[in-house]
C-alpha cells in the first residue's frame, strides 16, 4: 500500500500536550519515521505524572518511566519539542492543517546549565504551581528536580526585570527581553493529549476546602510525599507542619456527581490506596479511614486492596463524606453516614484528603468534537485524534495504550 | 441483617411513589450524602438514605412505620446535594402521600383523594350536596333584595324561619359542617393511632408501660406544638428556608380563623338560640371581625408565597408538579379568595356575585375539612404526632 502523494514517513503529526500520553504518541509516531511536533504548555514535559510521588502499576517514582521517554526524544531527530507553547488556532482540514502556536517567553536560553546562581540573587517570589501553591519559588526557577528540558524559566508575571539574574549568570543564558514567538506548523493530523486538571475542590461547598489547611487534595498529597515536594517528602500538615496521627480519605470528591463531574474518575480509589502506602511508610501507627461509595480496584489491583484492607489501622467506611468541619486544634471533623450500620460517623482527623477527580483540560474550539463531559472525541475523518486523559479518565497504563493507538490513527489519517 | 433478609417488594407501592413525585427514586446509589446534609436528620437516626433503599425495594411496611418519613420537612437540601438527581426530598414526600392514603379511613374516600383523576368528583360531590340543600332549603333560587342583604348578609342563604332565635341558616350550616368535621376528626384519629402503632412496632417498643394521656400531652405533644408554631425545624432548612415566610402566616391564619369560627359557633349557634340579634354580620370594627379579616389576608398572602415558592422550586429542579402538593395549595387559596371575596362583595352590596362566591366558599371549606385526613393537609396531624413520637422514642418509655 504505497501512497504516491507523500513519501512514507513524511506526514507531519502535531501532538498537543507533552505528558505521558503526548510523549508516548509522539515517540510511537516518530520512531516509525514520521515528523512530529510536540508542544507543551508547561516549561517541562511529563505533565501530571511528573507531579506524582509514585505511580502504578509498579509504584515507581515518575523519573523511572519518564526518563526513558526523554532519552528516546533526545535520540530521535524526528521529534521537535516546543515547551511553553500552546495552540492559538487551527486552520485547514485533514491532511493539510495549518496550526498557529505561540511559545511564551521563557527568559532562559539553551546555554542554561541549571547552576542555580540566578535563583540565589533573584529578589522576587511566585507561588509554586507545580507543588499546588504549597510553597514558593523565585521568579526565576527550576521547573522541578527532574525537569526536561533541564532549563530554568522566568515567570514573567512575577519578574521585576531587575537584571540581577542576568549579572549572576556566567553562561549568558538569560534574556529578559525575550518575546512571545508565534509561528505556524503544517501538519497532516493532530493528536490531542491535553490531559486533565484536578477538579477544583472549592466547588464542593459542603466540603469546606478553603476553611482549613488540614483539608488537602490527593494531588497535593502526592507532592507532600514526593522527595521534590514542599516538605522534602515528609507528609506534614500544611500550615503548621504537624505530623498527622490520623487521616481521612474522602472518595468521590466531585466525581460520580451530576452537580460536578458526572463520571467516575477511575484513578481515585487506587490513588488513595497507594497514598495509604505512603502514610504507612512514614507513620506505622497512624489511623487511616477511607470514606467511599464503592471501591473500584479493577483487575489485578484487587490484591493490592486486600493487602491494605488487612492493615488493622486502616478503616473503610461505606458512606460519602458530605460535610467537613474545621476544629480549633487545626484538625477537621469529617461527617458521613455509615451505610452499613446506619449511623452517622463524625471522624476527627489531623488531615483530610479529598480524592478529587480528573477534569479534562479545556479543549473548546479548535474544531474538536467534545462530549458532554468535556472529553475529546476522536474524529478520524478530520484527523483529530484524542489520547490519554483528554479522551477519558484513565490510569497511566491505559493512557499509554490508548496513546499508542492514537499514534497509529494519526499516522493512518496523515497518509490518506 | 447478617443472616440475610428476604425482600418482598410491593410493586404497587413503588408504582404509587413514582406517580406521586418519586419518579427519580431508582437513581439513588446509596452514597448517603443526603443523610449528612439533611439539617433535620439526627446522629442516631440519620435519614433519608435508608428510606431511599427501602423505597427502592418496595418495603412498604417498613416505611409506613418510619417516623423519619413524617419528620422530613422537604427542605430540599438533600435534593440539591444529591449526586444522582434522585431527589430524596420528593421521594419522602411521595411516601407521606402514600401513608396518608394507607392510613385513611374509609379507604374508598382516601383513595379517591389520592389522584388528580378524581378531581371532578372531589369538587362535584360537595357542590351537589350543598347545591341540593340550598335548593331544598330555599325553595329554589331565592336571592334577597339589596336592602335585606345589607342587614342579614348571608344569614338567609339557606332560607329563613323563626324557630326561636335559631335561624334556618345556622341549622343547615351545622347540619353540613358538624358531621363533616366530626367525620374528619374521627378518620384522623384512626389514621394517626394506626401510624403510632406501626411506629411502635418499628422500634420494638415495649408497651407494658405507657404514658398517661396527661403525661403524653405534657411531655410529648405540647413541646412538639411549640416547635411547630416556632417553625424551629423549618428554620434549620438551608435550601428552601423562605418557605417559613409563607407557612408561618398560614399557620397563624388558621389559628386565628379557628378562634373566630369557634367564637361564631358558640355565640351564634348556641347563645344565639336564647338571645336575639346575634345573627347578622359582625361589625367591621369588632375585634373578632378584625381578627377574622387579618387572618383571611394572612392566609391568602401565606398561601400565595408557598404557591410561588413551589413553582420556583419545580422550575429550578425540573420536578413535575404533583396532585398531592397542588391540591392543598389550590384548596387553601380557594378558601381564602372565596371567603374574602364574598365578604367584599357583600360590603359592595352585589347580591348575585356575592351569593355565588359564598356558595363556592362553603364548597371549598367543606372540601378542606372532609378531605383533610387523606390529602397533604393531613401532615398537620401526622407530622405533629410523629414529632411527639420522636420524643416518646427517646424517652424512658421506649429506651431502657
Amino acid at each position: 500500500m504505497t501512497d504516491e502523494r507523500s513519501a512514507p514517513g513524511s506526514g507531519g503529526v502535531l501532538v498537543v500536550g507533552g505528558g505521558i500520553s503526548g510523549l508516548t504518541a509522539a515517540l510511537e509516531a516518530a520512531e516509525v519515521g514520521n515528523d512530529v511536533f510536540l508542544i507543551e504548555k508547561n516549561p517541562y514535559l511529563g505533565g501530571r505524572v511528573a507531579q506524582l510521588n509514585q505511580y502504578f502499576p509498579k509504584l515507581c517514582p515518575p523519573s523511572c518511566g519518564l526518563e526513558i521517554n526523554y532519552q528516546r526524544i533526545k535520540n530521535n531527530r524526528k521529534v521537535r519539542v516546543y515547551p511553553m507553547t500552546e495552540v492559538k488556532s487551527v486552520d485547514g482540514s485533514a491532511g493539510n492543517y495549518q496550526v498557529t502556536v505561540e511559545t511564551k517567553p521563557r527568559g532562559v536560553n539553551n546555554n542554561c546549565t541549571a547552576c542555580n546562581a540566578c535563583v540565589e540573587v533573584c529578589p522576587e517570589e511566585r507561588a509554586n504551581a507545580f507543588n499546588f501553591n504549597m510553597d514558593k519559588t523565585k521568579a526565576i526557577y527550576k521547573p522541578h528536580d527532574h525537569a526536561f528540558p533541564m532549563k530554568y524559566a522566568i515567570d514573567m508575571s512575577a519578574c521585576s526585570k531587575c537584571g540581577k539574574c542576568k549579572e549572576a549568570c556566567k553562561y549568558d543564558a538569560i534574556d529578559l527581553e525575550m518575546e512571545a514567538n508565534t509561528f505556524t506548523l503544517d501538519v497532516k493530523s493532530i493528536v490531542w493529549s491535553t490531559g486533565w486538571n484536578p477538579y477544583d475542590p472549592a466547588k464542593m461547598d459542603n466540603l469546606n476546602f478553603a476553611s482549613s489547611d488540614a483539608i488537602i487534595t490527593n494531588m497535593m498529597m502526592e507532592r507532600l510525599a514526593a522527595p521534590g515536594g514542599p516538605t522534602g517528602g515528609k507528609i506534614l500538615r500544611p500550615g503548621d507542619n504537624k505530623e498527622p496521627e490520623s487521616f481521612a480519605f474522602v472518595q468521590c470528591a466531585g466525581s460520580r456527581d451530576e452537580n460536578h463531574l458526572e463520571y467516575c474518575s477511575y484513578i481515585c480509589c487506587m490513588a488513595t490506596l497507594k497514598q495509604i502506602t505512603y502514610i504507612r511508610a512514614q507513620y506505622p501507627e497512624a489511623k487511616v479511614t477511607v470514606f467511599y461509595i464503592d471501591l473500584r480496584t479493577p483487575g489485578k489491583y484487587e490484591k493490592f486492596r486486600e493487602k491494605l484492607m488487612s492493615d488493622p489501622n486502616v478503616f473503610f467506611v461505606k458512606g460519602k463524606v458530605a460535610d467537613i468541619i474545621p476544629s480549633d486544634d487545626g484538625g477537621v471533623t469529617v461527617i458521613a453516614e455509615n451505610a452499613v450500620t446506619g449511623e452517622k460517623v463524625q471522624e476527627k482527623v489531623d488531615l483530610a484528603i479529598l480524592a478529587t477527580g480528573m477534569q479534562p483540560a479545556a479543549n473548546q474550539g479548535m474544531g474538536l468534537t467534545i462530549d458532554s463531559n468535556g472529553f475529546v472525541v476522536t474524529d478520524e475523518d478530520k484527523a483529530m485524534i484524542a489520547a490519554g486523559c483528554a479522551k477519558k479518565a484513565a490510569d497511566v497504563v491505559t493512557t499509554t495504550q490508548n496513546s499508542t493507538a492514537a499514534a497509529m490513527k494519526a499516522i493512518q489519517a496523515s497518509r490518506r | 441483617m447478617a443472616e440475610g433478609m428476604r425482600v418482598e417488594p410491593d410493586l404497587n407501592f413503588i408504582k404509587f411513589l413514582k406517580n406521586a413525585g418519586g419518579d427519580t427514586l431508582k437513581k439513588c446509589y446509596q452514597c448517603a450524602t443526603c443523610s449528612v446534609v439533611c439539617p433535620l436528620s439526627s446522629d442516631d437516626n440519620p435519614f433519608p438514605r435508608k428510606e431511599m433503599i427501602s423505597a427502592q425495594w418496595g418495603l412498604k411496611d417498613k416505611l409506613i412505620g418510619d417516623v423519619n418519613v413524617m419528620l422530613c420537612h422537604q427542605c430540599g437540601d438533600c435534593t440539591a446535594y444529591c449526586p444522582r438527581g434522585a431527589k430524596p426530598g420528593d421521594v419522602l414526600g411521595a411516601i407521606r402521600a402514600y401513608a396518608y392514603t394507607h392510613f385513611g379511613f374509609p379507604q374508598g374516600l382516601a383513595k379517591l383523594c389520592s389522584s388528580g383523576k378524581n378531581l371532578p368528583m372531589l369538587i362535584g360531590m360537595p357542590i351537589l350536596l350543598i347545591g341540593i340543600l340550598f335548593f331544598l332549603a330555599n325553595g329554589g333560587m331565592h336571592l334577597p333584595d339589596a336592602e335585606s342583604f345589607k342587614e342579614v348578609g348571608f344569614g338567609h342563604f339557606f332560607g329563613h324561619w323563626d324557630l326561636h332565635f335559631l335561624t334556618k341558616n345556622v341549622v343547615f350550616i351545622d347540619a353540613i359542617f358538624l358531621p363533616a368535621v366530626a367525620f374528619a376528626l374521627f378518620a384522623t384519629f384512626r389514621g394517626v393511632s394506626n401510624m403510632w402503632k406501626e411506629m411502635e412496632k418499628s422500634v420494638n417498643a415495649d408497651t407494658t408501660f405507657r404514658p398517661s394521656a396527661l403525661q403524653f400531652a405534657k411531655d410529648f405533644l405540647w413541646p412538639s406544638l411549640v416547635e411547630i408554631i416556632q417553625h424551629k425545624r423549618f428554620n434549620e432548612c438551608g435550601e428552601n428556608k423562605n418557605r417559613v415566610n409563607g407557612h408561618l402566616p398560614l399557620v397563624l391564619a388558621f389559628i386565628g380563623l379557628f378562634i373566630v369560627t369557634n367564637y361564631a359557633f358558640v355565640v351564634k349557634d348556641i347563645i344565639g338560640y336564647f338571645v336575639e340579634g346575634l345573627h347578622g354580620p359582625i361589625a367591621l370594627a369588632n375585634p373578632i371581625k378584625i381578627l377574622a379579616n387579618v387572618s383571611a389576608i394572612a392566609m391568602i398572602i401565606g398561601i400565595a408565597i408557598l404557591w410561588a415558592n413551589r413553582s420556583n422550586q419545580e422550575e429550578k429542579t425540573g420536578a413535575s408538579g404533583t396532585f398531592y402538593d397542588w391540591f392543598l395549595i389550590g384548596e387553601i387559596m380557594a378558601v381564602g379568595v372565596t371567603g374574602l371575596g364574598a365578604e367584599l362583595l357583600r360590603l359592595a352590596g352585589l347580591v348575585t356575585p356575592a351569593y355565588l362566591l359564598y356558595f363556592m366558599h362553603l364548597v371549598s371549606v367543606f372540601m378542606l375539612f372532609l378531605y383533610m385526613p387523606y390529602t397533604k393537609f393531613a401532615h398537620m396531624a401526622y407530622r405533629t404526632f410523629a414529632m411527639a413520637f420522636e420524643k416518646y422514642r427517646e424517652s424512658g418509655f421506649v429506651k431502657q
